[in-house]
């Protein structure tokens, strides 16, 4: 946002605007920090089947039938990645990159049907999830993302603000992870755009634009919900995928 | 090199440090992790003959220290009035790291220990030891334990058993209090709340402050539940609901799933916070017992990168020269 020219006349101006764009109700109903943006903090999870399909779905053995987060329905895979992504769908069950614990990447973890707590701060954000223990830092100090490329598994976060909207730009991504467990996939020119904005005070929009030119014709964008858990004593507990008991001791 | 660079590459060799004085972890890599020029500090694309002459390089500038390992600098009178968070706490946010080059190779005080580790590193015996209680610097095992402790040090060079090598170097997690004096760490302080969030590992610890109770006791936790208050200057935390599968070092110190920690982080001055963990068991140990770390505060702009253990760690291959099963999400 332009800085603006000081004087009460534009200030005036600004609020009416403002206030037009805005619904009174959510401007005065969410909360928000003493910088007066919108403050997300606290504990979030989808109500979503799009870990397991972010395409329309219909139920199989262990996975819950779900209408898809994909604007359209449509993925714009090339023609060879539309092959790859059918062969990846074939052989899930072993080459879903999930089923070796890895960091599942950006923005898997997001509908993962696991909780995780968002702390804000004007300058710095940190998602902490429970699956993995997995930590996003969202660096909104107006830092660029650092010279690559860099192979993350978890990718580069920088975020700043669009009124209300907190935007992230997420790049540096390793090419090992996938959108789901039905085998969408992407390379390491993964580049996605999020958009947080608040639709009540206990409901997060979670927008995210995929851009991939390896892989996709055109960039194509998701769309969910994140719902507060209100618990009481809620917590944040452990999902530590590659340390259970039958696998502690897992040498043949 | 731009600042930044230089920044980062301050960060890398902090952590290599750090990592590196892990290194019987034999955390060998999944592939090198260097693109564009840059080095990610969190897996390692070489063999471990490489990572132990990385060490000895770093350690050319340490000071050998004769006779016993240093001690952490006890705590000061803290009679200050630190700033405040908008909440009203002592204002501790920022970046931290330890400050008494403590391994966790081994935390008790003995040459036997020391030996060992000098055998590997060359790193002579500039590394502190953390135990201030009891004085002698060993953990007072009950005698069962104490034989445990043994069979677990003599098998850390070469395990017969998966279970017999190091959570860390199979990539679990720390657990406490061996998070505390391992890196780098991030402190946020959300109204009524703190929030550690260690680079190693991508660890966190979220402490409510609002006198709510621990969880249910069956639930174990690799890294515990923590409940705190501040009692001044200092941030009183009482850990419950830890797990037993973590250890407090690399050669085989430690504890039950019945592990109690009263832990102490003490403001003492901007720059410094002291660190003190009354650590108990009464499975496993005749007594309480007492840890000392002092964490220093790093650069304000530090920006904690990824650091993905598991996903290149070939420690079972390497140690147990056998290939683990393949491992499964099950959600």
């Amino acid at each position: 946002m332009k800085r603006l020219v000081s004087g009460w006349t534009t200030g005036l101006t600004v609020l009416v605007a403002a206030s037009a764009l805005v619904p009174a109700a959510q401007a005065q109903t969410v909360p928000r920090g003493a910088d007066g943006k919108p403050n997300f903090s606290g504990f979030w999870q989808v109500m979503s089947s799009a870990a397991w399909n972010i395409q329309d779905h219909h139920a199989d053995v262990n996975v819950p039938a779900g209408q898809g987060v994909v604007e359209g329905n449509e993925i714009p895979y090339q023609p060879w990645a539309l092959a790859q992504k059918q062969e990846n769908f074939e052989n899930r069950e072993t080459a879903d990159p999930n089923g070796q614990c890895y960091l599942p990447g950006v923005p898997r973890i997001m509908y993962m049907p696991f909780p995780f707590q968002i702390v804000q701060t004007p300058t710095y954000t940190a998602i902490l999830f429970e699956y993995v223990h997995a930590v996003r830092h969202i660096f909104m100090d107006g830092t660029p993302h650092p010279e690559g490329h860099i192979d993350w598994w978890m990718g580069d976060s920088r975020g700043h603000w669009d009124g209300d909207t907190l935007v992230v730009d997420v790049t540096h991504f390793d090419e090992r992870t996938w959108f789901d467990q039905a085998g969408n996939f992407h390379s390491d020119a993964l580049h996605l755009v999020e958009r947080y904005s608040f639709v009540d005070a206990d409901t997060i929009r979670y927008e995210v634009t995929v851009e991939d030119s390896k892989v996709f014709t055109r960039p194509w964008t998701m769309s969910l919900l994140f719902y507060r858990h209100k618990e009481e004593n809620f917590r944040l507990l452990e999902y530590e995928c590659y340390a259970f008991d039958d696998l502690f001791r897992a040498v043949e | 090199m731009s600042t930044r660079d230089s920044h980062r590459r301050d960060g890398v060799v902090a952590s290599l440090r750090e990592t590196m004085a892990d290194l019987v972890s034999l955390r060998s890599s999944g592939g090198p992790v260097t693109k564009g020029g840059f080095t990610v500090s969190t897996r390692f694309s070489s063999s471990i003959i490489a990572i132990v002459a990385v060490l000895a390089v770093l350690s050319l500038g340490a000071t050998p220290v004769a006779g016993q390992a240093p001690l952490p600098t006890p705590p000061e009178a803290h009679t200050w009035d630190p700033p405040r968070t908008p909440d009203g706490q002592p204002d501790i946010r920022g970046h931290w790291s330890q400050q008494n080059r403590i391994t966790t190779y081994s935390i008790q005080e003995g040459t036997a220990d020391r030996e060992t580790h000098i055998g590997i590193t060359g790193q002579t015996a500039a590394t502190g030891r953390p135990i201030i209680d009891p004085p002698d610097g060993k953990i007072p095992y009950q005698p069962w334990a104490a034989e445990r402790a043994q069979f677990l040090f003599d098998e850390h060079w070469g395990p017969s058993k998966i279970e017999y090598i190091d959570p860390v170097s199979r990539g679990f997690l720390d657990g406490l209090p061996r998070i505390n004096y391992r890196g780098a760490m991030k402190i946020l302080q959300p109204p009524g709340q703190v929030i550690m969030i260690n680079e190693y590992n991508h660890t966190y610890r979220v402490i409510p402050l609002d006198g709510s109770p621990h969880i249910g006791s069956d639930i174990k936790l690799w890294m515990g539940d923590s409940r705190g208050h501040w009692e001044g200057n200092t941030l009183v935390v009482d850990v419950t609901n830890l797990n037993e599968h973590t250890w407090l070092d690399i050669v085989g110190s430690f504890h039950s799933d019945a592990l109690h920690l009263v832990e102490r982080w003490t403001f003492v001055n901007p720059d410094r916070i002291d660190y003190e963990v009354t650590i108990e068991d009464p499975k496993v140990y005749a007594r309480p017992w007492k840890l000392l770390v002092n964490h220093g505060r790093m650069d304000d702009n530090y920006e904690q990168w990824e650091s993905a253990v598991w996903e290149g760690n070939n420690a079972v291959e390497v140690i147990l020269g056998a290939p683990p099963k393949l491992r499964r999400s099950r959600w």
